[in-house]
């Protein structure tokens, strides 16, 4: 099934908070226009889309928040708490960890400790292009201790998610980030971007290549003033990405941002997104017999399956 | 029609470029290398660590091949005539040190402007090197069709007369080699003549393609109906069928297609490998900087650090339906309707292999109303004649040439 | 020149036959440029050669007495690698 518009991210100033795989290189606060604010809202409004508005880390213009508050939403860097370190303790039910792959690795017990304290946590590896098949070990074995943790919360009863561990539980279909197909960001110039990343590329003169500059950096899909315009939409569409539809790890991002980063095509996953999708995949197959097993679950078991990386298998299918 | 030859160990041969120079004498009016230049020659140090690189790698699934074709072009690659003979000497001497399997197994191959075939050095590598090589020169057909185009980079003088001296040697040598003949709008008038003459320059081969640039005006595509049709008379009329082959005529041409069973890719980009002067490794030689208009080179990795595998994902993963529009996926005629995906990429409005160009597709549509012509009228005539079994049965299919 | 058709083998004896010929004719063009000088690589190939040529004329041996081919005085077979036939060519 195709997907549609449902979100609208608006990112209220160039330094709001990275929640998710793309750091934020932008230092210099620049707030969106109240005026361009209020075009984002009704855009989301005639639009029919849920927004979700991505906070900076200073207090906003009281004017600004009563706009804000003109229209249900959701606050990222507010009552979604995103950090970038792994703390002691969360005041949160909902937190976003942006981990690099070595601290999530080596402060997987640090983690799990949390989970009793979260209703949901996502996890987002910053540096996923720094992913070694040597490390596939280690990355199964810091997913297997969060999923001991889980295994015996959920046993007492507290079912809290992780993103890339009770995601896939009871997925049946694709469910990824549809980053200009599921959501679209408007920023502060007023222009729409297929997510928050592409916005950060253009600020600094990249080009869709990894620390690549480039003169024409451009990355927009449209404004406020002339609509959404994606050049080859249907290239962000499952049924567009031969590798995506044939594999069944239903929860990962499918980051075309970070498919464009390392393999320069917007529908083709790099090895290392695909590998740790993998393996979360099968890390919570084992959660999913042991849940099953113990009856705290019914759903379509995940198969066992020989391969982490589907182009290593495509001529199967 | 004479079956085309088809290309050797097509399917399981590991194609390898060598971009040995960009450099050329000519300066092809519709030549899609858009950066030529005198500067960019290979040196022997990076060929030797392309060659050392590839070696090294025998059991890697990129180089895991039953085959390998050794492919040397430019600009003009005999222009480097002393590069290659180093070059291929060292292929075949390391091949048999290493006990490579490519050894019982490997091919030079040539595509030249033919100017300097008849050199001295040329013809010394030819000998030493000839159960091994395949060469094919571009002569575009007669002196006007061939001189509208490929003309002399300082002086825009033709070249035809320079090529056309060359040929009987070539034959000679290589009677069974076809030339490639490019077709942009301005050549259209000259097609009918041009494919007779090259088969009364004694060449049974003629591989011809549209250009698929955006090249092509109003009109066209009817003179090019037209030109295919009088060519078809001309060769069914003539007899001409028996001896020779044109690759405008094929009966896999020209049917609908299903994105099931018939949604391979269509060129082997990505299979291949390409290498410039700079020891930069490309999926074919249509990605490198010279060869592109609009876009950035798509350079997959260079002799130091290696393949990026993940640069080559898109290219090996690329079918028929995810780059084509619902048009082409619903066309009637789409059979043999073909594409470079380096123009697709040049050509996109993003940054993707997966957007199809169809500059073309006009064109193809007129060549399938000629083709279709030309199969209806010869299969009448061998039926008249008695001879239509005897012709299906030692004629086999003719394949498209795919570059 | 005479060429008759006298037989076909199986595309994986023409594959054998046809590595044979390969190696055949890349022995011989590797002679051209080593030099005795080469001593280590120079003997490798003179004993290549010597063992190639000899599997090249077993597997025409084989063949033949497998299939018993037509045969004649001062005649030879060729085989079509495309097709796998077997040729008798009287010169």
């Amino acid at each position: 099934m195709k997907s549609y518009l449902q979100y609208l991210v608006i990112l209220l100033d160039d330094t709001s908070v990275a929640y998710c795989h793309a750091d934020n290189p932008l230092k210099e606060r620049n707030l969106i226009p109240i005026d361009t604010l209020r075009k984002a809202i009704l855009f989301g409004m005639k639009e029919n889309l849920m927004i979700q508005y991505v906070y900076p880390d200073y207090e906003l213009p009281a004017e600004y928040e009563e706009v804000i508050e003109s229209i249900d939403n959701v606050k990222i860097g507010r009552e979604v708490q995103v950090l970038t370190e792994v703390p002691k303790f969360i005041d949160k039910d909902n937190v976003v960890l942006r981990l690099t792959i070595s601290d999530f690795i080596s402060k997987s017990f640090d983690i799990a400790a949390l989970l009793p304290q979260v209703k949901r946590m996502n996890i987002c590896i910053r540096d996923v292009e720094n992913f070694k098949d040597e490390m596939q070990e280690d990355y199964k074995r810091a997913l297997n201790t969060l999923c001991s943790v889980l295994a015996n919360l959920y046993k007492s009863g507290k079912q809290p998610q992780v993103n890339i561990l009770t995601d896939r539980l009871s997925l049946t279909e694709m469910h990824n980030c549809e980053a200009g197909i599921g959501n679209i960001t408007i920023a502060p110039n007023g222009k729409f971007y297929l997510c928050p990343a592409f916005y950060y590329d253009e600020k600094m003169g990249l080009s869709n290549r990894m620390n690549h500059k480039t003169k024409d950096s451009s990355r927009s899909v449209g404004d406020l003033n002339n609509g959404l315009n994606i050049p080859n939409k249907q290239l962000l569409q499952l049924d567009h990405a031969p590798l995506c539809h044939i594999c069944d790890a239903y929860h990962c991002n499918r980051c075309i941002w970070l498919n464009q980063k390392l393999t320069w095509d917007n529908n083709t996953p790099s090895h290392q997104q695909c590998v740790m999708a993998h393996l979360e995949r099968n890390a919570c197959r084992s959660l999913q017999l042991d849940l099953i097993k113990v009856g705290n679950l019914s759903v379509e078991p995940i198969k066992e399956i020989n391969y982490l990386d589907p182009f290593d298998v495509k001529e199967d299918f | 029609m004479k079956d085309l030859i088809q290309p050797w160990k097509e399917g399981s041969a590991k194609n390898i470029t060598f971009i040995v120079t960009k450099d050329c004498q000519l300066a092809c009016k519709y030549c899609y290398l858009v950066g030529k230049n005198e500067k960019e020659r290979m040196p022997w140090s990076v060929a030797k660590a392309a060659i050392d690189y590839v070696l090294d790698r025998e059991k890697d699934p990129n180089f895991a091949y039953e085959s390998v074709i050794w492919d040397f072009i430019g600009g003009e690659p005999f222009l480097e005539i002393d590069l290659i003979d180093k070059i291929c000497d060292y292929i075949k001497t390391e091949l048999f040190r290493r006990n490579h399997h490519w050894f019982s197994s490997f091919r030079f191959s040539f595509s030249t402007n033919g100017i300097n075939y008849h050199s001295e050095k040329v013809q010394k590598f030819i000998e030493k090197n000839h159960s091994h090589l395949s060469v094919g020169i571009t002569i575009d057909g007669t002196r006007r069709k061939h001189d509208l185009n490929r003309v002399y980079k300082n002086s825009e003088k033709g070249s035809y007369d320079d090529v056309v001296k060359n040929i009987p040697l070539w034959q000679s040598q290589f009677p069974s080699d076809g030339t490639k003949v490019t077709i942009s709008s301005a050549d259209i008038p000259y097609i009918c003549e041009s494919v007779l003459h090259l088969y009364d320059l004694g060449i049974h081969q003629v591989n011809i393609n549209c250009v698929f640039e955006d090249v092509w005006k109003e009109g066209d595509d009817k003179l090019f109906d037209e030109q295919l049709m009088t060519l078809a008379d001309k060769i069914i009329d003539g007899g001409k069928y028996v001896d020779n082959a044109c690759s405008f005529f094929s009966e896999n041409l020209g049917k609908p297609m299903d994105c099931k069973l018939q949604n391979g890719n269509w060129c082997g980009s990505g299979k291949m490998l390409s290498i410039d002067a700079a020891g930069n490794f490309y999926p074919c030689t249509r990605f490198a900087q010279y060869s592109l208009r609009d876009k950035e080179a798509w350079i997959i990795g260079n002799i130091h650090d290696g393949i990026d595998n993940n640069k080559l994902r898109p290219f090996l993963t690329l079918d028929r339906c995810t780059q084509s529009t619902p048009e082409c996926i619903d066309c009637e005629v789409a059979e043999g309707c073909a594409w470079c995906q380096g123009e697709n990429y040049d050509a996109a409005k993003t940054h993707t292999v997966f957007q199809r160009a169809t500059a073309i597709c006009k064109m193809h549509k007129a060549r399938v109303r000629a083709n279709n012509y030309y199969w209806n009228k010869l299969y009448r005539k061998l039926e008249l004649e008695g001879k239509r079994e005897e012709f299906e049965k030692n004629h086999p299919n003719v394949k498209p040439d795919i570059c | 020149m005479n060429k008759k058709k006298v037989g076909q083998v199986t595309v994986e004896e023409k594959n054998e036959i046809q590595t044979l010929f390969e190696r055949r004719n890349g022995l011989n063009e590797l002679a051209k440029i080593l030099t005795a000088e080469n001593a280590e690589l120079y003997e490798k190939l003179i004993k290549d050669m010597g063992e190639t040529g000899t599997k090249f004329q077993n597997w025409w041996d084989r063949m033949s007495q497998k299939y018993q081919w037509e045969s004649i005085e001062g005649g030879n077979w060729e085989i079509n690698f495309d097709t796998c036939d077997i040729y008798l060519v009287n010169n």
